[in-house]
């Protein structure tokens, strides 16, 4: 039963991701493959504000979501000035950057080790020790930002970002502000990433720097991808199947040492044939 | 002063002088045509005035106020926007919403009026697709609303970029090629709305190559060549300047 919610609440923090990623690559066109830097900034923001500063976990999730809306605003900026393949090799740089200073600001992140001892959150005096307790939180996030994403793309805010994705100067010609649409875009985003980094430091209890790397923001694309672009179900179908995949791969009687190149591999594998033969993804809009 | 006066603008490519200290006006209430051979800088003007490009040099004005160095929004915020020759449709998205995307004061553009104002972003969202779709019927595509903009035709994607410009509430249109493309039957309905816009009060800047069009339309042509302006006049006075007539069809000077 825990092995199960375990799975249920890994995927619901990586559907709050995917739909983050969704909100930024599909619907606005902004191609970042630094999603996993912002979702490693909101981790470590709400593990450190409860483990060294008592900070309570709602409040520290609150910090958490916004320094992601302020950190993936600015790495969302250079898309303003590089756009398309440009902007992939930029985003590659913040991704590389982020994952430097986890692996390095030792004082801080606990460096390559990484924070352990994260207290599971209380929340309104109510303990989350318990998988079945914690589902109940993970729930109601990816229940909120389920919302959040209905709300945003089926309004004035969506249609302006889906605009902005098929032609920038069009945007500009009739009269709206396309900087200010990007960065509202990048600033939901972030906060996603901010919440879902908060929940899964405090389900994991332990962070580490390889948790938010490049094979992180690949894995999250990969979601997207294979669920579906611009829809909320794609988002949560992605995560359910990627995050399943090494679950399934648990039961196959393979060395340790040999999952996680095969998943890894698996991953890879799926994201070209998805690309070639249904680039909608699994319940997508055709690309 | 004029309605739209640009002066000495200079625009250079490399080693290309697009615009060279090029000045005309526009007044208002009349359809300009812009006319030249390809090459001679019309396009180049439409992206200088509408904030596209920056010149190097000059300065544009519209109801007196400088406007140069102002961005794309802005210029369609005080009243000034444009068509692409090219379309630059939103071809993903529905007739209408390439209609509401252009409307100005929006409720529910950015996501915490979305997300937190739902009904009241709903209530405005109703009142603004009237809008839309009266704008849609006074082109002609009242039955397209809901159609996907790639499905139509290119003729009726035209008629959707002018919708479009008109959406923006803005006075001063300028239009690129808006007749090109189309077959005797749409290019007519274009100048039939065309003359409908200018006795709804519209001021109309319009690049065209079609002689026949200008002559129709236009209350004033402008002739520009090699970055200037090198006639200005009533459509017959430059369709009759046989100097003028070597440029354009000869393409030499």
């Amino acid at each position: 039963m825990d092995f199960f919610l375990s799975y249920i609440i890994l995927a619901e923090i990586y559907a709050l991701l995917a739909l983050s990623t969704n909100l930024l690559v599909g619907v606005t066109g902004i191609f970042s493959v630094s999603q996993a830097a912002v979702f490693g900034v909101g981790a470590y923001t709400c593990s450190i504000l409860t483990t060294t500063a008592d900070v309570p976990f709602g409040l520290a999730i609150l910090a958490a979501a916004a320094v992601c809306v302020v950190v993936n605003v600015l790495v969302a900026l250079p898309s303003l000035r590089v756009s398309g393949d440009y902007f992939v090799v930029t985003s590659f740089g913040i991704q590389f950057l982020c994952t430097a200073i986890f692996e390095n600001w030792v004082g801080i992140t606990g460096g390559s080790s990484g924070l352990t001892g994260i207290p599971a959150p209380e929340v309104f005096g109510f303990h989350t020790e318990e998988p079945t307790h914690f589902v109940l939180m993970s729930s109601a996030a990816l229940a909120i930002a389920c919302v959040c994403f209905h709300l945003a793309l089926h309004s004035p805010f969506g249609r302006l970002l889906a605009a902005i994705r098929q032609d920038e100067l069009a945007v500009a010609a009739a009269g709206q502000n396309v900087l200010r649409g990007k960065v509202n875009a990048a600033a939901l985003a972030g906060a996603f990433n901010g919440v879902a980094g908060g929940l899964y430091g405090a389900f994991l209890s332990f962070i580490d720097p390889y948790s938010f790397d490049m094979q992180g923001s690949i894995l999250l694309v990969s979601m997207v991808v294979v669920g579906g672009v611009r829809t909320m179900a794609g988002s949560i179908v992605g995560p359910l199947f990627l995050i399943g995949l090494p679950q399934l791969l648990a039961f196959i009687d393979i060395p340790s040492s040999v999952a996680g190149p095969v998943r890894q591999l698996t991953y890879g594998v799926l994201l070209v044939v998805f690309m070639m033969f249904r680039p909608g993804g699994l319940v997508g809009r055709r690309l | 002063m004029s309605y739209l006066n640009v002066d000495s603008i200079s625009v250079k490519f490399g080693g290309l002088q697009a615009l060279d200290r090029c000045s005309f006006s526009v007044e208002a209430g009349r359809i300009t045509c812009l006319v030249g051979p390809n090459g001679a800088g019309k396009t180049t003007a439409f992206n200088v005035i509408s904030g596209f490009l920056v010149p190097e040099g000059g300065t544009v004005s519209f109801r007196d106020r400088a406007i140069s160095g102002l961005r794309p929004q802005e210029i369609v915020a005080i009243g000034l926007a444009r068509t692409f020759q090219n379309l630059r449709m939103f071809v993903d998205l529905s007739v209408l919403d390439n209609i509401l995307v252009a409307l100005p004061r929006p409720f529910g553009n950015e996501p915490l009026s979305a997300i937190f104002r739902p009904f009241k972003t709903r209530a405005v969202e109703r009142a603004r697709v009237g809008q839309a779709e009266e704008l849609l019927e006074q082109v002609g595509l009242g039955a397209r609303t809901h159609d996907m903009v790639r499905d139509l035709s290119y003729g009726e994607q035209k008629l959707i970029s002018i919708a479009r410009v008109l959406a923006t509430g803005a006075d001063l249109l300028l239009l690129d090629e808006p007749s090109s493309g189309l077959d005797a039957e749409a290019l007519d309905d274009t100048m039939v709305l065309l003359g409908k816009l200018q006795a709804a009060g519209k001021t109309l800047l319009v690049v065209e190559h079609n002689t026949r069009v200008v002559q129709r339309i236009a209350d004033t042509v402008l002739f520009l060549h090699q970055g200037r302006l090198l006639a200005q006049g009533s459509p017959d006075e430059i369709v009759r300047d046989p100097h003028l007539t070597e440029i354009y069809f000869g393409g030499v000077l």
